[in-house]
């Protein structure tokens, strides 16, 4: 049977945006938040001396600081990169949309050519 | 068939963003030159730094004195370290920028052919030409965008590398930096060379986000193309067949 319709809406095409947008939030989190430890580290290690830093007693903020500075980054990069996963895999389904179209495309030229050619004689 | 109606020319920065397109295989080939000029720094200057650096005891290290080999090989795995992954983050993000292209140039085709056939219709069933998407001018400035914060973190990253990281570095470890003292420029120095990364890494992966949302928006663009073109056909068969 010939099928003159329309392509259908697939469900690739509804996910693929949110995937986007997944993508920037997680993206710009992670540059915000990236900001934030760069402050943090300008001020651990451009006011204060190697003593003081080193000579940092529990409970001081500046040890407070140091873990901030080390633990952070170690989720952080993680999360940047799903956020980049998320585009990829946007782009992958969005990609993933095509062959149908080009499938129905066929398809209804299929159907129209001969019209076509009918038509223009 | 009738005479194909050509689109009207863009204005700047369109013009020559789409002048561009068809040079898309060669600026993918420049992207990946630049990584492997990358691999090459990596092997011939940042491991040698590295391991000339690491290659005696830490207290012969840390009192090494400027112009010795120890301080120079400190100096130069840190400043490459301060351009490097900028540069090669630039040249990931001119591969990125040439799929984009490539992309836009398959949607430009696409309309073509739409044109095309259009053409071939009788005058009273064939449909009007739709204007240009707004998309193709959103995914072309975000591919601007994302190369031009790619470009924008290269240069902070060579201003990086010839300013402050040598000027840092280039100093004895035990006596001159590890006893800089508070408002000195050193710990100022020292501020800025170990912060700089936590927003400038950030920032490229901004940049290529912007360049991710290109591609899918030039897929986008292909994407309601392709589905409007159908449903044209689709119209023209039903009035024609009708």
């Amino acid at each position: 049977m010939l099928n003159v319709a329309p392509p259908k809406s697939s469900w690739q095409a509804k996910v693929f945006p949110v995937l986007t947008a997944i993508g920037w939030i997680l993206v710009m989190i992670s540059f915000v938040i990236g900001l934030s430890l760069s402050s943090t580290a300008s001020g651990y290690f451009g006011e204060n001396t190697k003593e003081s830093r080193d000579g940092a007693a529990v409970g001081d903020a500046l040890l407070g600081d140091l873990e901030t500075l080390t633990v952070t980054p170690r989720w952080l990069e993680p999360l940047t990169f799903l956020g980049v996963a998320s585009f990829m895999v946007g782009i992958a389904l969005a990609f993933s949309t095509i062959p149908n179209l080009l499938s129905n495309r066929g398809q209804v030229l299929n159907v129209c050519f001969p019209i076509l050619v009918k038509k223009g004689e | 068939m009738r005479e194909i109606q050509k689109d009207p020319k863009p204005g700047m920065p369109f013009n020559m963003i789409e002048g561009m397109m068809p040079m898309f295989p060669m600026i993918a080939v420049v992207g990946w030159m630049l990584v492997l000029i990358a691999l090459f720094v990596g092997f011939t200057v940042l491991s040698p730094a590295q391991s000339a650096f690491f290659a005696d005891a830490k207290e012969a290290r840390e009192t090494a004195a400027a112009g010795s080999t120890f301080v120079d090989a400190n100096v130069s795995r840190h400043v490459i370290e301060a351009w490097v992954p900028q540069f090669k983050f630039f040249g990931l993000g001119l591969g990125l920028m040439a799929i984009t292209m490539a992309l836009g140039t398959i949607a430009k085709k696409l309309r073509h052919m739409g044109k095309v056939i259009a053409a071939h219709m009788p005058a009273n069933l064939a449909p009007p030409t739709p204007p240009i998407p707004g998309r193709v001018r959103m995914f072309q400035l975000s591919t601007v965008m994302g190369v031009m914060i790619l470009l924008a973190a290269l240069i902070i990253g060579i201003v990086l590398a010839t300013g402050v990281v040598p000027d840092y570095f280039n100093h004895t470890i035990a006596t001159e930096l590890n006893t800089a003292e508070v408002n000195s420029e050193l710990l100022s120095q020292l501020g800025t060379v170990s912060s700089y990364a936590k927003w400038l890494n950030p920032l490229r992966i901004v940049g290529m986000s912007f360049l991710f949302t290109a591609i899918t928006l030039a897929l986008t663009v292909i994407i309601n193309t392709l589905r409007m073109q159908a449903g044209m056909l689709v119209q023209f068969y039903n009035k024609a067949s009708g």
